[in-house]
């Protein structure tokens, strides 16, 4: 079971709080490790009584470009007070709406919007004005850069934090996604230039496709050559690497044609994956929300050898049908509990009841980790998490 | 640069805002009837755009592009049509519920409305539902459309409108509800009129609400 590894597979900083309560740890305001998301840590304790097999190592900087480090209180719109990074700089509308920085610099225009009855941030985008005629894709390759000796220092401090831990090490590689929409308006650059809008990106993968291979071509090399050095870093004491998390699903369908993505998509995928299978033991990690059933031949041919969240509420994503078709070639890491209605609106018996057949079905010969479809979200009642949690115990014969 | 009247309706689907755009002012300018323009060329096109989206032909950015090119025409036509008090097929008000930053599926929607032939008034993302309310009246709307992306916000969806309610509007309106997390047991539990998993079944339905063929 995962939880708290990765930005996908995390617990909102709300049902962290509650889960604290309920398992009667000890009360201490929960850290957000994640503040996009405002994603809770799971820690050690936690961990610990819900069963959790999964330890993440995540870049230094957050998305909104500063590291989690000299933690400050922070009352949340939802009144939770929680601990924040130094640098987790905000400012409040007279509605309640808090504002956030890049860099955690507030001379320059925020990136972060979280309205006043929200639970996380959305991207602010800050899109210049395009000038068709002089693209340049440099402008869309400012984040990815070649990996600093700063940045290296961290996997290393990380990885020895770790040491001797017994459980799965996960770690998230930056610069590795390509063309993810959570990252394209940069809310941790104080002034990105490019395509920044989310609807013009999409626009583009249509219709201004030599741009965007410009701009994955160039990323990947730089991929590839912060790879090495990464290797050299983590060797082989890392289990798995979270690549990307570039959704191509939309609740009913797929953001581009299965053709799109083998012409667009998959030599970069591919090649990065070939680069870790030649060098590494890691598993690759992919992410992508949405109706990607017809998307899971493609995700396999370039690569991957994990796929998450597994969104079986989507159109064509049936349990049976993929542990069926692709069960012996791809690990299920997710699909345990829809999030969409059954965690936050069903009852705790329904949670028990969908935790056991999606456990029966994806594990059977192996090839599964079991986690909530993306981040328990706020407002997941505090009985269905525990339900969901006892579930897999139940499911595991350790009650 | 002259235009054939008939390249209209190849811009908008193969998403050429710049052509829409130079045609509809070349023939606005010619004296042609702005209706004529919408019910002749555009019409027809985003009604193609939809068949090729419902058979996997188009995808979300092919929908973009075509409704940038549409958005392109209209911005020309709409001041005609409102100087010269022409009809559109009906009015929807549309907007992104309160707490609810995300907009590309209702501005989707919007677009293919505008598209449709209906005028559409968007609000915009985070509308608290006093000002849909009061956009209803000020407007005249047949038609709300509410989009949520999150579960956080799907409560807002029945927050507003119980204000339709408390404002003594909701018999004047059609409420049609939309976004990922919503489905049509959920449409049915707050009470709206219709939920639609995409945008030009949405197109279809407001139609059908207006009373025309499609």
């Amino acid at each position: 079971m995962d939880f708290g590894s990765t930005a996908v597979t995390g617990i909102h900083a709300s049902c962290v709080e509650q889960l604290r309560e309920h398992y009667d740890l000890e009360n201490r305001p929960v850290k957000i490790c994640e503040p996009y998301q405002m994603l809770g840590e799971v820690e050690e304790d936690l961990a610990e009584v819900m069963g959790i097999d999964t330890v993440g190592v995540v870049p230094r900087n957050t998305l909104f470009g500063f590291p989690n480090e000299n933690y400050k209180e922070f009352r949340t719109p939802w009144g939770q007070v929680v601990l924040v990074s130094e640098h987790f700089n905000t400012e409040q509308n007279p509605n309640g709406d808090v504002y956030i920085y890049p860099e955690g610099d507030m001379t320059v225009p925020a990136s972060g919007q979280m309205p006043s009855n929200g639970f996380f941030f959305d991207t602010i985008v800050r899109q210049p004005e395009i000038d068709e005629d002089n693209l340049d894709p440099e402008d869309n390759l400012e984040e990815f850069g070649l990996i600093s000796e700063e940045d290296l220092k961290h996997y290393r401090d990380e990885l020895d934090r770790l040491e001797g831990t017994d459980r799965a090490i996960v770690a998230t590689l930056g610069g590795m996604a390509f063309g993810d929409i959570a990252l394209v308006p940069a809310p941790f650059l104080k002034h990105p230039k490019g395509i920044r809008d989310i609807a013009e990106w999409y626009i583009s993968t249509a219709a201004r496709q030599n741009y965007i291979h410009d701009v994955f071509s160039r990323q990947c090399d730089h991929a590839l050559q912060n790879l090495e050095k990464l290797k050299e870093v983590l060797g082989d004491r890392i289990d798995v690497v979270f690549l990307c998390g570039t959704d191509f699903g939309t609740q009913a369908s797929t953001f581009c044609s299965p053709q799109t993505f083998i012409d667009l998509w998959a030599p970069y995928y591919r090649q990065v994956n070939d680069w870790i299978h030649r060098n590494t033991n890691w598993k690759t990690f992919k992410h992508s929300c949405g109706a990607v059933e017809t998307f899971m031949e493609n995700f396999i041919n370039v690569g991957f050898d994990i796929i998450n969240p597994v969104q079986c509420s989507a159109a064509g994503m049936e349990p049976h049908q993929l542990k069926e078709k692709y069960g012996d070639r791809l690990v299920f890491w997710g699909g345990g509990i829809d999030t969409q209605k059954t965690m936050p609106f069903g009852t705790p018996e329904e949670v028990r009841r969908q935790v056991l057949e999606r456990c029966e079905i994806f594990s059977k010969d192996g090839g599964y980790v079991f986690d909530s479809i993306h981040n328990l979200q706020a407002l997941s009642p505090v009985e269905n998490m525990v339900a969901m949690i006892d579930a897999v115990r139940e499911f595991n014969g350790e009650n | 640069m002259s235009y054939e009247l008939n390249q209209l309706y190849d811009s908008v689907i193969t998403g050429d805002n710049k052509t829409s755009h130079a045609i509809t002012e070349q023939a606005l300018a010619e004296g042609i009837d702005p209706m004529k323009l919408v019910n002749d060329h555009m019409m027809p096109a985003m009604d193609e755009v939809g068949r090729r989206f419902e058979m996997n032909e188009y995808y979300v950015p092919e929908l973009l592009l075509s409704a940038r090119a549409m958005k392109a025409s209209m911005a020309l036509i709409r001041p005609l049509m409102i100087q010269f008090d022409m009809e559109p097929i009906g009015r929807v008000v549309a907007g992104t519920v309160k707490g609810d930053l995300h907009d590309i599926g209702k501005n989707l929607v919007a677009a293919m409305l505008e598209g449709g032939g209906f005028e559409v008034f968007d609000l915009g993302t985070d509308v608290a539902p006093e000002q849909f309310v009061e956009a209803v009246r000020e407007h005249n709307a047949d038609i709300v459309a509410l989009s949520a992306l999150l579960t956080t916000t799907m409560p807002s969806m029945k927050l507003t409108i119980d204000a339709f309610t408390a404002a003594g509007i909701r018999d004047q309106v059609k409420v049609f509800v939309g976004g990922a997390p919503v489905n049509q047991e959920f449409a049915d539990e707050i009470g709206a009129d219709a939920y639609r998993d995409n945008a030009v079944s949405a197109v279809a339905h407001a139609k059908q609400c207006m009373g025309v063929s499609t």
